[in-house]
């Protein structure tokens, strides 16, 4: 059942593009403002698009940990949707932050 | 209303125009058609941006249709000291509003 880990993989490439998309709203501001308030906000998306980077990288293209992880034997079923889960929950939370932002 | 203000205003997209448009309306209320002029913006995105600083309660209109007039709530006035600040940190200051539109139209 690696359906729910493919799910998982696209909802992890889906969060790296909404990233992109804050943070070249936040950069820039962050480069013309040069605030505080900015650069925490450029701050939080390198750091969220890093951690949405690595968690692609583990689970999609790592060669010993993207097997293992889609292998119900070793990640079972209930294990595999919580995963999928946290990522789709993290999926709704960029994606009502960058349309607040892109306004 | 603090960080309301510093989201509006640094946080999105249109964050660094809707500065503009408060520091300008500070100093005199305007209409849409007057502030796009002063500021060298198109009609319709002045015309969102005050849209969404009416609907933040960070401007107020006074009059009503096509000549109404755009000033800060009574809300920002009470905390100018906020929106000075980060008008401030910005860069946005009264000597620039006017003179540096012709070299700041992106967006």
């Amino acid at each position: 059942m690696s359906v729910l880990i493919d799910l998982m993989r696209v909802a992890l490439g889906v969060n790296l593009v909404l990233l992109v998309g804050l943070l070249y709203v936040w950069v820039r501001n962050y480069l013309q403002f040069r605030s505080k308030h900015t650069f925490g906000l450029s701050l939080f998306g390198v750091f969220l698009l890093g951690e949405n980077a690595l968690a692609l990288y583990f689970f999609a293209f790592h060669p010993v940990l993207s097997p293992w992880v889609a292998d119900p034997t070793l990640v079972p079923r209930p294990a595999q949707i919580a995963m999928l889960v946290l990522r789709l929950l993290e999926l709704v939370a960029i994606g009502v932050l960058l349309w607040t932002t892109w306004d | 209303m603090e960080a309301a203000l510093w989201y509006v205003l640094t946080g999105t997209r249109g964050g660094p125009n809707r500065a503009r448009i408060l520091q300008t309306l500070r100093r005199r209320p305007r209409n849409a058609n007057q502030l796009a002029e002063a500021l060298d913006l198109h009609y319709e995105t002045v015309r969102h941006h005050l849209d969404v600083l009416v609907d933040n309660d960070v401007l107020v209109t006074g009059g009503d249709g096509y000549g109404a007039v755009y000033l800060p709530s009574p809300r920002v006035r009470q905390q100018w000291d906020v929106v000075e600040s980060i008008l401030q940190e910005v860069g946005v200051d009264e000597d620039r509003v006017e003179t540096d539109t012709e070299s700041d139209t992106d967006s």
